[in-house]
């Protein structure tokens, strides 16, 4: 037997929400919208930071006093290990171009000995066939 | 004592109807997966790290299986939020379907910044990082050319990098979700106004700017959807597995958010949406003049026209200042999240990525 019920308060919640929802979502787009909600926002973000300069200014001076590192001296270290890798990083960049650059002319120089072995033979070959024309076939008495 | 309690309320909510019963079954599993259930897993496809700088690293991704398209894609991230968004899940990644069609894909994941990266700027990271890892990407690629992506905010980084690099052999830019003109950005454009958001106290202050505070800012774009939409869902589908699983890496990524350098979010606040330099060829950096004109790489610009943090009318401008003889813009019906992963994502934006890069890599 399939039962309902009468009253589903999860379906009634949905169907709220699913009503609701543009009507207060144009409300909620147009005080978005107005120049007094910037303001407002403005206003509550400078309250804020003033409120978090205090803690930041506070718990520095407390580290301070304890001899304790605070969080911009530890940050300075991590620049410090930074700012040397950097320096690694450029030297391996240095280094690369620099195995391009001996590789470039490696090659070049490879290419320049073949080409020059390849006139040599062919220095050769003319002299050979320069030889074979002058040398008689059947050596003349005198 | 709790066990046995619950046990009773079972027993007495099985002689319930069918309705209520459904009802309380999917109470007690958001009531589950909000408590009890472990994180899932992300960023799964299989990458090696090929180079680090502080706390980036350039990821390849699946190098043994084989490149047919021999064009090597750099994707750039935004500096918020984690970018295992463009590789959140098996059959719901970016990265994995480009992979598995053959391209030879990298990643510049910026890591999380600390406390002594709050002097980083914009320039560092599009002058310093992107070029490194440009030049690594073609060594390890054995390529003469390659693609960038560039999303949201990495599109925008992207775009600079580009037009001042016009002597690097970039073939390809693809762009999604990226905002490029700033003159009407909506809410943020009253929000940020110079009269009432104090940007160098702010700043100043806070060192990098939490994630807690720029999540905060965007929720407030559409706050009854953002705040509240997400567990509406969850109650009203939590007797949906599949729903289930996709809501859990949804909400992971979204609240795994990482604080934002505090010299470059000064900058992109005051150049890009308090100035809107970018677009207009007033933007500088390290001297050098940006100009958008100076893009000559094919371009495909993807926009989603339900995104509030970058609406298609901030998107779309880029194609006219560009000089690139093929460039596409593409509107899809999605938002600025789901752009990049769920069905709207694996159905439309990964093919027409997938097929736009392989067109332009003959």
């Amino acid at each position: 037997m399939s039962q309902t019920l009468p009253i589903d308060p999860f379906k009634i919640w949905k169907d709220i929400y699913d009503k609701t929802e543009a009507a207060w979502n144009d409300a909620i787009q147009d005080s978005l919208g107005k120049e007094s909600f910037s303001e407002g926002m403005g206003q509550t973000l400078n309250n804020y930071l003033q409120y978090q300069e205090f803690v930041t200014n506070t718990a520095e001076t407390y580290l301070k006093q304890f001899n304790m590192p605070t969080r911009g001296e530890v940050a300075n270290v991590a620049s410090l290990v930074i700012n040397l890798e950097n320096k690694i990083d450029s030297l391996e960049d240095q280094l690369e171009s620099l195995k391009d650059d001996s590789t470039k002319e490696i090659n070049s120089l490879k290419r320049t000995i073949s080409s020059l072995d390849k006139k040599l033979d062919s220095i050769l070959t003319a002299i050979e066939n320069n030889d074979k024309k002058t040398t008689p076939a059947v050596p003349t008495k005198k | 004592m709790i066990y046995s309690s619950m046990k009773e309320v079972e027993s007495w909510v099985d002689k319930m109807p069918d309705e209520y019963k459904s009802s309380y079954n999917r109470f007690k599993r958001m009531t589950e997966v909000l408590t009890n259930e472990p994180e899932p897993l992300v960023g799964q496809t299989p990458k090696e790290v090929i180079w680090t700088k502080n706390k980036t690293k350039l990821y390849r991704y699946q190098p043994a299986v084989k490149k047919t398209n021999k064009v090597p894609l750099l994707m750039v991230y935004a500096l918020i939020n984690k970018p295992y968004i463009l590789d959140l899940a098996p059959g719901n990644s970016l990265i994995e379907h480009l992979t598995n069609q053959g391209h030879d894909v990298y990643l510049l994941d910026w890591g999380t910044p600390g406390y002594e990266d709050r002097h980083n700027k914009l320039e560092d990271y599009i002058m310093d990082y992107i070029p490194r890892a440009a030049k690594k990407v073609l060594q390890t690629s054995d390529a003469k050319e390659f693609s960038m992506l560039g999303y949201c905010m990495g599109g925008t980084m992207t775009s600079i990098f580009a037009a001042l690099h016009p002597e690097l052999p970039i073939r390809n830019l693809i762009f999604m979700t990226s905002p490029f003109d700033f003159s009407d950005a909506g809410h943020y454009t009253n929000w940020l106004d110079k009269r009432h958001f104090n940007l160098d106290k702010l700043v100043d202050t806070m060192g990098n700017i939490p994630h807690e505070m720029i999540d905060f800012g965007n929720k407030l774009l559409n706050p009854i959807p953002n705040f509240y939409g997400p567990y509406m869902s969850l109650a009203d589908r939590a007797d949906n597995e599949g729903f289930v699983e996709g809501w859990k890496l949804m909400q992971k990524w979204l609240k795994d958010g990482i604080p934002f350098p505090g010299e470059a979010y000064r900058q992109w606040i005051r150049d890009f949406y308090q100035e809107n330099k970018l677009i207009n060829d007033k933007l500088y950096v390290r001297g050098h003049q940006v100009k958008l004109s100076n893009i000559k790489a094919n371009i495909l610009n993807i926009a989603a026209s339900r995104d509030n943090i970058a609406a298609p009318k901030q998107v779309e401008p880029l194609n006219d200042k560009v000089s690139s003889k093929s460039k596409a813009f593409h509107l899809l019906e999605t938002g600025h999240v789901s752009v990049a992963v769920g069905r709207k994502a694996i159905n439309e934006t990964f093919p027409l990525v997938d097929k736009w890069l392989r067109d332009h890599s003959k």
